[in-house]
């Protein structure tokens, strides 16, 4: 845990209508990330590992309870500047990697800059860079059906981090990737935690979280259950 | 986002799927087609009408008549429409040209055809006027008193001629039949060898002072036989005037609606041999003499003389209702194109929109399509809006990007459609000009596509899609991007 909480999620509920239940996803989740920090957040399927990533990404919102970057509360923000958050201080990977079909990878990576102010021919020099930097720029002109599933998710990663954004948020990256691509993956991000950027990893994988991560929040039914040091001579905290 | 953004993103997506945009667009093209030659044709005749308006310089000229209508008696203290009513209206301000309008019945002979026909006689001045200014062929007459005639194209087909270049400088015999009141009174006086005075020796005295049934009887019998007597010799005692013209001109039309022009125009003075020779012979100018007062009046004496309608030619810097009121005070009815026009610029704005409305209910209907295609993309897009979304697009840009789309499928189908509109009043135009050249009519252009309407047509063919594109758009834009990248 670093000194200073910079991403504070509390007391985090988030109830989803169905039919007549109530699902309770997070029920009161209380969580804070440091700046550089790689937090592991990890538990079963329907544990709501997903949920609050999405609620720290801002691209949903708490039935209650708040989320809070720096002195800011996401609650109080305007739908524009939400936008505006998810544009320029978050970086986002899935499982499924959600790509663009139709487009190239070159194109995946360009669309991150699209909403982000960045002018036409900026956005194409920092992609070809990023794309070169990730090993993928004979991939450029590929498209997702093209690539392996390791060349996806990097690419996916490439349009993450193309707008140099404050806090990555993977979810499950390497829950589609073979032993090998996700252990290419995981370190990938480790990187990049390395160079200073805050990582916040869902997994199911114990194993892959502890040995990447800072620290791990254990989730259980929508609970945090545990927050345990991971290991931290795998990386630099800030 | 950048507008080029704007512009690529839609581009990409329609261009991705062709056959579904291109049917999309083939509906706006045909509609906006429909609309463009419809409204082009409503544009096209107005256009036409106001051509002819200032052609013929119908918007600078009014008629005047007198007070009764046409088949009505003239009332009593009604104000004449002669010479001295020319001259006042001449002192109007405003006022070019007066000239009256006094036709007679003539028969007419060109080359070995002989024709009956009415004539007109008409000042230089009056022939240098718009209206006159339709020549198929040859020129108008040099002065008043040249020994020259125009005649009508519509005389000329009578005659069984086709080219009217063939019949300049060739003769043209005009005659009339006269009755003078001179004849009707001489017979008055001595009918069948019988003089009044004859007639009045047989008449007993005595019986007419003490009986009153001979009185009567005798003052019928005598007053009959008197109009007899004066109506014989008006229609019986009649004589030929002839003069022999060059035909200097053949003019286009005859009749404009009210603007009356005569099958044969001869110039003033030269006409004049007809118009102070006495009556026609038409016992309907003798009702109009006796009518007007005008009856027993020398024939030569036109100061007496009242016509039956007069043209007036005013400034057209001059507002036509300012000399209308003036005329209309002085007791006369005036009729004057300007007052109608703005009736029928009305009449054609309603006929336009009538058209338009036809097309853009075709347009509606296309509309739905690009609801559909947009429902369509929706659907198959929600994880591309998810993606969009966690980039950071706002609902906002999701909004405009959809709406970017339908308006692009809008604005191409707006621009074909007009170019498929402009390619089919083309061919309508090129079919119809067969077939008026075929049946003699005079060629004229049906359709007009004015820049305005492209415009418009733009407009209205990209708005409607923008506007059928809003539902959809809307629906993109309230994407919940967590459940658009959900996995499956």
């Amino acid at each position: 845990m670093t000194s200073e909480p910079w991403l504070r999620a509390v007391d985090l509920c988030r109830f989803y209508k169905r039919g007549p239940q109530t699902v309770h996803a997070l029920a009161g989740v209380t969580l804070d990330v440091g700046r550089g920090e790689f937090l592991g957040i990890v538990g079963a399927s329907g544990s709501g590992k997903s949920t609050l990533l999405n609620l720290l990404a801002g691209l949903d919102t708490p039935t209650s309870g708040f989320v809070q970057i720096g002195d800011r509360r996401l609650s109080v923000m305007s739908r524009k500047e939400l936008s505006r958050y998810r544009a320029c201080q978050v970086g986002m990977i899935f499982q499924s990697f959600n790509l663009i079909a139709h487009y190239t990878a070159l194109q995946n990576v360009e669309t991150a800059l699209v909403f982000n102010d960045v002018p036409q021919k900026e956005r194409r020099t920092a992609a070809l860079a990023i794309l070169g930097q990730l090993g993928l720029a004979d991939r450029v002109s590929h498209r997702p059906a093209d690539l392996s599933g390791g060349e996806q998710q990097r690419v996916a990663v490439a349009r993450a981090i193309v707008k140099k954004p404050s806090i990555l948020f993977a979810d499950e990256p390497t829950g589609n990737l073979d032993y090998e691509n996700s252990m290419q993956i995981a370190e990938l991000l480790r990187q990049l935690n390395h160079s200073g950027l805050t990582v916040v990893m869902v997994t199911h994988n114990l194993e892959m979280a502890n040995a990447y991560s800072h620290r791990i929040a254990r989730m259980q039914y929508g609970k945090m259950t545990g927050d345990d040091e991971g290991m931290p001579q795998k990386g630099p905290r800030t | 986002m950048t507008v080029r953004d704007f512009i690529s993103i839609p581009a990409g997506n329609l261009w991705r799927m062709k056959l579904r945009t291109i049917l999309t667009v083939a509906g706006i093209v045909i509609a906006i087609a429909a609309f463009v030659s419809m409204v082009s044709f409503g544009t096209g005749t107005q256009e036409n009408v106001d051509k002819q308006f200032n052609e013929l310089g119908l918007l600078t000229t009014m008629q005047v008549f007198p007070q009764h209508r046409p088949n009505e008696p003239q009332s009593f203290g009604e104000p004449k429409l002669d010479l001295t009513a020319l001259s006042r209206f001449e002192r109007i301000p405003g006022v070019l040209l007066v000239y009256p309008y006094d036709p007679f019945v003539v028969h007419v002979r060109i080359g070995d055809t002989t024709l009956e026909s009415r004539a007109q006689s008409l000042s230089h001045a009056a022939m240098q006027t718009k209206l006159f200014s339709q020549i198929r062929a040859g020129k108008i007459f040099e002065g008043d008193s040249s020994r020259s005639a125009l005649i009508s194209g519509e005389l000329l087909k009578n005659a069984g001629i086709d080219n009217a270049e063939s019949v300049i400088g060739k003769q043209l015999i005009v005659s009339m039949q006269v009755s003078t009141i001179d004849s009707a009174l001489r017979h008055l006086l001595v009918d069948k060898g019988e003089s009044i005075i004859d007639r009045v020796r047989r008449i007993q005295l005595d019986s007419l002072l003490n009986d009153d049934n001979y009185l009567r009887t005798t003052l019928r019998t005598e007053a009959n036989e008197a109009v007899r007597r004066f109506v014989s010799g008006f229609l019986n005692a009649r004589r030929t005037v002839s003069d022999t013209l060059t035909i200097c001109g053949v003019v286009e039309s005859e009749r404009m609606g009210r603007m009356r022009m005569e099958p044969v125009i001869i110039p003033f003075k030269t006409g004049e041999r007809f118009t102070t020779s006495g009556f026609s012979g038409n016992p309907a100018d003798l009702f109009t003499a006796m009518s007007s007062g005008n009856l027993f009046q020398s024939a030569d004496d036109r100061s007496g003389k009242s016509f039956s309608q007069v043209t007036i030619n005013f400034d057209p810097h001059v507002f036509y209702a300012t000399i209308k009121d003036s005329i209309e005070a002085q007791g006369f009815r005036t009729f004057s194109f300007a007052a109608e026009f703005d009736q029928i610029q009305k009449a054609f704005v309603y006929l336009d929109l009538a058209l338009g409305a036809v097309g853009l209910l075709a347009l509606l209907t296309a509309s739905l399509g690009i609801v559909n295609t947009m429902a369509m993309s929706l659907l198959e897009r929600k994880r591309e809006i998810g993606i969009f979304k966690s980039l950071g697009a706002d609902e906002s840009e999701i909004r405009l990007l959809f709406l970017a789309e339908s308006g692009t499928i809008g604005l191409i189908g707006s621009s074909f459609g007009i170019i498929s509109g402009w390619i089919i009043t083309r061919i309508v135009t090129i079919i119809a000009h067969i077939y008026m050249r075929r049946q003699g009519i005079p060629e004229v252009e049906l359709f007009s596509l004015p820049i305005w309407l492209v415009l418009v047509a733009l407009a209205v063919g990209t708005g409607v899609a923008v506007l059928a594109g809003l539902y959809p758009a809307s629906r993109a834009a309230r994407v919940d991007p967590v459940e658009a990248l959900r996995n499956d």
